[in-house]
């Protein structure tokens, strides 16, 4: 039915490079999970409002599903599959979300822990509980109520290193 | 949903962006894109061609001058809300910019797609409104710029030819002595605003030398209130405040799916009294 040509996109993601043609109307965050296989980062309602697709653009969240993959041509990316270790062993901010019920049915946390993350580089030692609710108050959760996020948050910087 | 699709431009230069919406019949310029891509991926818009100006050089400056402030289009609303150098001179645009969805939105959000957008919510509208900000718009054939009091004509409505493109924002120095409020009623924290108020008071020998307060939502486009003639030569106390109460009782805002006009009203007044009396206070601050 299109006729619009598919352009070529070169972007690091996670520290590796790829080169991939796309469609111009696909998002980011699609791009991320279809066209490189990394389905960590979740998308709930596609059109800006849960947060659930942050990701870290040239190291600042942005909402995945609102850029469209051909915007990103020569930037870097990090998504939440950057945060464990090789092996699967979880960081400190995964382990403090593990060990806090920071999470229960898993479907925001991509989102949570990468906005986290960005709070946690910004602000080592924590801050205060208004700091990290103002922090994650982009990012709908309708599990945990928050409490628990903002516990996951506060133990991760207690543990000495955000992410 | 996914968007429709479209082509796709990404010029480098102002001329080549002004040429490509001056040719394309069905463009729509793409900037931050949060507000332009969730309409687009509801399908409220369906474009035939975008021209992405996030690559234009030259639209993405910020300067400070004897108190002017000149703001790029392409400057991120979170990079204004952040800049040191504009808070000290108009802290009114990190007070009330800091209320444009969330930082990470910010991160994306331009000044220049917000004031070109004007969303019924958009607190910049109101922001360049109150401070009396010029928006400076081109097009292939010419420039123009617009006080923005012109500028907003209704929700999504502009003054804004469908060749032309917001290149610049200018925000004149506030007077010696001035002081603002900002306050915003909303249906869950940092969502967009049900209502909101913002005001700026001048102080010389004690009393209010110049006023204004600016209304979003309380009329299709930011409504502007002519406070000063009842707050000049006094100070601006309950009584005085009460008087500009007293002046709403013919605000006609509009009923929508999120509140009816009658809360909105009720929110209006409310957030006059805590705008004003923040402007107030803080222009006392400013002449101490």
């Amino acid at each position: 039915m299109s006729t619009i040509e598919n352009q070529l996109v070169t972007v690091t993601v996670n520290g590796r490079t790829y080169e991939r043609a796309v469609e111009p109307r696909k998002a980011l965050s699609d791009f991320l999970r279809e066209d490189l296989e990394l389905t960590g980062t979740h998308v709930a309602c596609e059109h800006g409002f849960c947060g659930v697709c942050n990701i870290l653009l040239d190291g600042q969240t942005v909402r995945s599903c609102l850029l469209f993959a051909v915007q990103v041509d020569g930037a870097s990316i990090e998504t939440v599959e950057s945060l464990a270790a090789p092996d699967g062993t979880l960081n400190a901010l995964q382990q403090a979300f593990n060990d806090n019920a920071g999470l229960q049915c898993g479907y925001c946390t991509p989102g949570m822990l990468m906005t986290a993350k960005e709070y946690l580089d910004a602000n080592p030692d924590g801050g205060t509980d208004d700091q990290i609710r103002e922090a994650i108050s982009g990012v709908l959760c309708r599990c945990t109520g928050y409490q628990q996020i903002v516990e996951s948050i506060r133990a991760a910087a207690s543990a000495g290193k955000g992410a | 949903m996914k968007p429709a699709p479209f082509t796709y431009h990404a010029p480098t230069t102002i001329e080549q962006a002004l040429g490509l919406l001056a040719s394309e019949p069905d463009a729509r310029v793409l900037a931050g894109g949060q507000s332009l891509v969730p309409r687009m991926r509801l399908r409220v818009e369906k474009p035939a061609t975008i021209i992405d100006i996030n690559r234009v050089v030259g639209l993405d400056g910020i300067s400070v001058d004897a108190g002017a402030v000149t703001v790029g289009a392409l400057v991120r609303q979170q990079t204004l809300v952040t800049h040191d150098g504009v808070a000290a001179v108009h802290p009114l645009l990190r007070e009330a910019g800091s209320y444009a969805g969330f930082h990470t939105t910010r991160h994306r959000g331009t000044v220049g797609g917000s004031i070109a957008f004007a969303a019924p919510w958009a607190e910049l509208a109101a922001t360049t409104t109150l401070l009396g900000a010029t928006i400076t718009v081109r097009s292939t054939k010419a420039q123009r710029t617009f006080a923005a009091s012109d500028f907003f004509l209704g929700p999504n409505q502009t003054a804004l030819a469908a060749d032309e493109l917001v290149t610049e924002v200018q925000f004149p120095p506030a007077p010696a002595g001035t002081g603002f409020g900002f306050h915003e009623a909303s249906p869950r924290y940092r969502d967009y605003a049900t209502a909101a108020a913002a005001a700026s008071i001048t102080i010389a020998d004690g009393v209010c030398s110049s006023a204004a307060l600016v209304l979003l939502r309380a009329a299709p486009a930011p409504l502007s209130i002519d406070v000063a003639s009842m707050l000049v030569g006094r100070v601006v106390d309950d009584a005085a405040i009460e008087d500009v109460v007293q002046s709403l009782a013919g605000l006609d805002p509009p009923t929508d799916i999120e509140a009816s006009g009658a809360h909105r009203r009720r929110l209006a007044v409310t957030l006059t009294r805590r705008a004003l009396a923040d402007a107030w206070v803080n222009a006392q601050e400013a002449v101490a």
